[in-house]
């Protein structure tokens, strides 16, 4: 791994060009070289193998070019066709009053991008169904017997286990993830919103109008807000995935003394925060919290206050408390993580820490500290970028207000991105910026997960740890 | 490497078969039906709406299904409706009609998710109408239809289901605007704000006002004087926007809020359900039943308050707000017919008056407005007298509403508290200059 | 002698300290669960079933459940739904996942690692953007609203081999050895799997299932957006989401409060009957990411 980042950006760059021409070259050597069977392939892929009594591999060669051409037919060039312009022809109504839709670039773009990507797919397999054609001669011209059906139907199940278990689950994030990605990022070059709306309008194309938008810092412009949003959100997940590592340690520690009894009720009682469900518990909590509600009708009724305190309206107030809550969110689960790991700690080590005269803090610091730290590690950055994107505390909790004449785009103080861009996109309709958004959400993320995963020790050696 | 490849193709093969399995259903809504038979619409309304929608019964209007979204608690009332405009018009005993759940706010959203699997026919509050016509999910409504609306309703109503020139919808209620509930034990004098208020703090109780709202927030702005309206062409988008919040009398408006949130008796929100310890709540009329049981026998309505500023006066306004029953557009004509019928059926004089017998809401239809049952109830009345004090709520833009939360949420967090008259009128300004944005101004 | 009475007493002491603050946190982390058990009892006469500034009802009552079980609700249609989806969602992705475990965890196959670090960026991509786009995919394989149930399990479980971290984590701690041993005595992959590692693997996979088999119960906005229109394909938490969300529904807050007791109860006795797996899945599995 080290030595191949080490080669550098250029390096790959150029062995990717240098890769591209060697496969053409193969492949025309291929066709050169090859005999009738492998030059029919060309057109026709399976052909060879088929012919060379490869029935399973041949079988699924020309299954997929036909697939791949029936799927061009019937459904993908008809969006393909329009993906530069994302459709001409707006909706009108007829004479009688029904309404004729015209084309929908929504569906054009989705639609012509899965084409895309499946004509990248499709010159793969064509690729593999060459370099198979090649390899079958070879080892025909060597005299190897080539693999029976049967073997290689063993073999998914054996060195090729892997893969058979991969496939399936890869296709699934393919179309359910990828795909819908793709999609995203492309309605960030558009001008998709409220005004621009499929079936009824059109959309298209505008360029990097709208990432101009997101860094323009005039009264409309999202410039500010961003800023104050990405800020936030930054401090937040700092915030809840620290304090509630440390807290959720103390408690675990807590549990774990020695002498305490009952150690399953009280952890039982805390994993229920785990089982309630969230939008249940937290849309409560939240109530609680209200002007009118039951935190600020008790302290008012004891007298303690005069009028309530605004736990939600005031923005300082509100960042707090939604910290606050999110520790009972979160300590519960660290509680569990941490459980396990602390008896893990060989006990002669706080023995001997204990002879020399070190006190709990001391063996806390100097001992279970690094130690949990070293094997958290990759959790702790889960539990960050899961943080980054913590939909469910900051909805249900305070719906991301108070908002503020300041904030544009319906943004509050307690807004995180990712809740920011679901109001966009459901109050709003406003896909181009949630977009944008959604790409900066991305970038943050990404930028401090690699960071932190590179000095990580225990991620960097996988192998190490067995 | 084969194996791979094996993968690749029994995985590739699947997503073929599948995606080209459903190729068919969207080739189909792309066929354009520009010659089907222009003889369908239905002879409308001139008089008393719902036995003038019988059409001639030996056209055969084919079958289908329709769906219909109306709020919960109006859907058995519409159930039955729909079963008495069947058994009325034998001859679209081919439909079968579905009605669903679904609140008014979710409609609008859920239209413009994805106008195919929205509703035929939905209920929905005024104020989603721009988006919902530039969504695509709403059918101008035009001959004797657009005469029914125009003339059978009253005009806010009427004028509440266009944009532009267009009319998009039939009104369904006019009683989308707010008034003020109290508790007789509590507030002594209903017709002063500071009144209203001083009893709530002496009692111990809340004033509720949902002053973060772009719908609430209004009755301080119109109730001293300012204005503010859009105009829209009929795609749905703004041209215009007329503003003067950021004058002598928007200040004043703008003041008078800040006061109230001052007071610790002042609570802010308008649901009365999620509402603790009510003296005086500022609400409409889909509360009635729960301020009834509320405040039992010393349940009592009036218009809105007045209220003072450095000594000016002003008698609180606001909106005037309609329900909506829109049809989105339709793609076979005979199905658009029994469309039109039915939703002209479901905003008829009668049906109205039923509506307000099941449910208490109050009538949009001219001739309904007039039934004794409706000029009785006390709600209704207090909601007359404040309509009387208020513009009807035309279009406004989505960004609109939001922007009018930041107002009051940042006047709420107390940031206003000690701005002296210049800072508030830059405020103003801001809100004026993103206003007019909206518009392209 | 005296030296360990002191330190007994000393233990005493701490111990009675950390028993006071474990009493503390339990009742601090119960506090909620018991205001809605208490409100879930309210009667509906009182305060109308919406929202009260009090904690003990004055009237305790069955008014909210019997709302539920009754005919006027199709409470038990939804959780039936919810069930179903969380049934099968738990099944599939419980397999994807162990699948996907397995090949990264025992396999060294070209590309391995940039798959793994292309479905780690993947993960950084925030969900909510894709949810129109899923909407108008599932529609067309007619899986949104009347078939939105099996849209929701196929949504639910068809990415869900991306969470493959901790469940290969686990496996990453089973000696490779014992595979070994196994292939020298003629095992394939397949049966390595199936016959000496699942059975390992006990607390990983009920980790695995009882994560999977939650996350529906939760499901408030991606399963609105897909069953939306249709109330026969709700899921327990769209619906009953909208009662305390959507101004129509007066008077549910109680019914909010019953409706959430009868989702956490069973969700809860399941968890404390699997909390020693799930304990140690996530042990073994979370730390090695």
């Amino acid at each position: 791994m080290e030595k191949k980042q080490s080669s550098g950006v250029f390096g790959k760059v150029s062995a990717f060009f240098k890769g591209i021409v060697a496969n053409l070259a193969e492949i025309g050597t291929t066709f050169i070289e090859g005999d009738w069977k492998t030059k029919v392939s060309y057109v026709i892929m399976g052909f060879g193998p088929l012919m060379r009594k490869q029935f399973l591999r041949g079988a699924a060669f020309l299954a997929i070019e036909i697939g791949f051409i029936y799927y061009m037919v019937a459904f993908g060039a008809h969006y393909l066709k329009d993906i530069t312009t994302l459709g001409t022809q707006g909706r009108g109504f007829n004479p009688d009053g029904t309404v004729r839709y015209g084309d929908n670039s929504f569906l054009i773009l989705l639609f012509g991008l899965l084409s895309i990507v499946l004509i990248l797919v499709f010159i793969i397999v064509w690729r593999m169904n060459i370099s198979e054609n090649r390899r079958e001669e070879k080892r025909l011209k060597e005299g190897k017997p080539l693999p029976t059906v049967k073997h290689d139907i063993m073999s998914l199940l054996d060195e090729k286990f892997g893969l058979t278990l991969l496939a399936i689950p890869t296709l699934g994030i393919f179309v359910f993830v990828v795909l819908p990605i793709i999609f995203m990022i492309c309605i960030a070059f558009t001008n998709y919103d409220a005004n621009h709306q499929a079936p009824a309008q059109l959309f298209t194309w505008v360029g990097l109008e709208n990432f101009k938008n997101l860094f323009s810092f005039g009264t409309t412009g999202f410039g500010g807000t961003f800023i104050t949003i990405l800020i936030w959100t930054l401090i937040w997940a700092f915030f809840a995935t620290f304090l509630n590592y440390f807290m959720g340690m103390a408690v675990a520690i807590l549990i774990n003394k020695k002498g305490i009894k009952f150690k399953k009720l009280w952890r039982t009682i805390l994993v229920m925060t785990i089982a309630v469900p969230q939008f249940v518990s937290l849309l409560y909590v939240s109530k609680m919290f209200a002007a009118d509600g039951l935190v600020n009708a008790y302290l008012m009724k004891w007298g303690i206050i005069k009028s309530a305190i605004p736990f939600w309206t005031n923005a300082t107030m509100a960042k707090i408390l939604i910290i606050v809550i999110n520790l009972w969110v979160g300590i519960p689960y660290v509680m569990l993580v941490c459980t396990g790991l602390l008896m893990n700690i060989p006990e002669d080590l706080y023995e001997s820490a204990r002879i020399d005269g070190a006190n709990p803090l001391q063996m806390f610091i100097k001992i279970t500290l690094p130690y949990m730290l070293f094997v958290t590690g990759p959790f702790l950055l889960t539990q960050f970028t899961g943080n980054l994107n913590n939909f469910n505390v900051i909805y249900l909790l305070s719906g991301g207000g108070p908002q503020h004449m300041k904030l544009v785009g319906g943004a509050g103080y307690t807004d995180l991105l990712v809740t920011w861009l679901y109001k966009m996109t459901i109050n709003d309709t406003n896909y181009k910026m949630a977009a944008v958004i959604g790409i900066m959400v991305f970038a943050v993320t990404a930028v401090v997960s690699l960071v932190v995963y590179s000095i990580l020790p225990s991620v960097r050696d996988e192998e190490g740890f067995q | 490497m084969k194996k791979r490849v094996i993968a690749l193709a029994v995985s590739a093969a699947m997503v073929l078969s599948m995606l080209t399995a459903c190729g068919g259903s969207t080739t189909e809504t792309q066929a354009p039906a520009t010659d089907a038979p222009a003889a369908t619409e239905a002879p409308a309304a001139d008089g008393g709406a719902d036995e003038t929608t019988a059409a001639p019964a030996d056209v055969d209007y084919g079958s289908g299904e329709i769906t219909i979204w109306v709020a919960e608690n109006v859907q058995s009332f519409t159930d039955e409706q729909v079963a008495a405009f069947m058994e009325a018009n034998p001859q679209y005993a081919g439909y079968t009609v579905r009605t669903e759940p679904v609140g008014e706010g979710d409609a609008a959203n859920n239209m413009i998710t994805d106008v195919e699997g929205g509703a035929d026919i939905f209920g929905f509050a005024q104020d989603q109408l721009a988006r919902l016509v530039s969504a695509g999910a709403l059918m101008p409504i035009t001959g004797d239809y657009a005469t029914f609306v125009a003339e059978q309703n009253d005009a806010g109503a009427a004028g509440a289901a266009k944009m532009g020139d267009t009319t998009f919808a039939f009104p369904m209620t006019s009683d989308n605007g707010y008034f003020l509930y109290y508790d007789k034990s509590v507030v002594t004098d209903p017709s002063s704000l500071d009144a209203i208020v001083a009893d709530c703090e002496a009692a111990g109780k809340s004033f509720y006002m949902e002053i973060n709202s772009g719908w609430y927030q209004p009755a301080f702005f119109f109730g001293a004087g300012c204005t503010l309206t859009y105009d829209s062409d009929d795609m749905g988008n703004f041209t215009n926007c007329n503003i003067d919040y950021a004058t002598d009398k928007g200040l004043t408006a703008l003041k008078a809020i800040i006061n109230l949130h001052k007071s610790p008796a002042f609570v802010n929100g308008s649901s009365l359900s999620s509402a603790t310890n009510v003296g005086a709540i500022v609400d409409g009329t889909w509360d009635s039943g729960a301020a009834q049981d509320l405040f039992g026998d010393n349940y009592a309505c009036a218009k809105l308050p007045t209220v003072t500023v450095d000594g000016t006066t002003f008698q609180l306004g606001g909106f005037g707000g309609f329900k909506l029953i829109g049809i989105k557009p339709q793609t076979d004509a005979n199905k658009m017919a029994v469309c039109l019928a039915l939703a002209q059926y479901l905003s008829s004089a009668d049906v109205q008056i039923a509506r307000y017998k099941a449910a208490g809401w109050g009538p949009s239809n001219l001739t309904a407005q007039q039934s004794e049952d409706v000029k009785a109830d006390v709600a209704l009345s207090a909601l007359a007298e404040q309509l009387a004090l208020t513009i009807p709520q035309g279009q406004y833009p989505n960004d609109y509403w939001s922007l009018a939360t930041s107002l009051g949420d940042t006047v709420i967090a107390g940031e206003y508290d000690n701005a002296t008259d210049d800072e508030l009128m830059a405020v103003l300004q801001e809100f004026e200059t993103t206003c007019k944005s909206y518009a392209g101004q | 002698m005296k030296e360990q009475k002191l330190h007994m007493q000393h233990r005493k002491l701490t111990n009675g300290i950390a028993y006071a603050v474990l009493i503390l946190i339990s009742a601090i982390w119960l506090f909620p669960f018991v205001c809605l058990v208490l409100q879930s009892f309210r009667s509906y006469t009182e305060g109308n079933g919406g929202m009260v500034n009090y904690l003990l009802p004055k009237k305790f009552s069955l008014d909210s459940y019997k709302f539920l079980f009754g005919p006027d609700s199709q409470f038990f249609k939804w959780y039936g739904n919810t069930l179903i989806i969380a049934s099968f969602v738990a099944i599939f992705q419980t397999i994807f996942i162990l699948a996907v475990s397995y090949a990264l965890s025992r396999f060294r196959f070209k590309g391995r690692q940039l798959l793994m670090r292309f479905w780690l960026i993947l993960g950084m991509f925030p969900g909510f953007l894709s949810m129109i786009c899923l909407y108008f995919l599932l529609k067309q394989f007619g899986l949104t609203q009347a078939g939105a149930v099996p849209g929701l399990i196929l949504v639910g479980f068809a990415s869900s081999g991306m969470g493959y971290y901790v469940c290969k984590g686990y496996f990453d701690t089973i000696p490779k050895s014992l595979d070994e041993a196994a292939r020298i005595d003629g095992a394939n992959r397949a049966q390595i799997f199936a016959i000496l590692l699942l059975p390992l693997s006990k607390p990983i996979v009920i980790y695995t299932a009882l994560v999977a088999f939650m996350a529906p119960w939760c499901d408030y906005i991606f399963a609105s957006y897909i069953a939306f229109g249709y109330s026969n394909s709700y899921n327990v938490a769209v619906a009953m989401y909208r009662w305390v969300n959507t101004n129509d529904y007066q008077g549910y807050f109680t019914r909010f409060c019953a409706g959430g007791i009868l989702i956490a109860v069973p969700i809860t006795i399941l968890f404390m009957c699997l909390q020693k797996y799930y304990v140690e899945g996530v042990t073994g599995g979370a730390v090695k990411g």
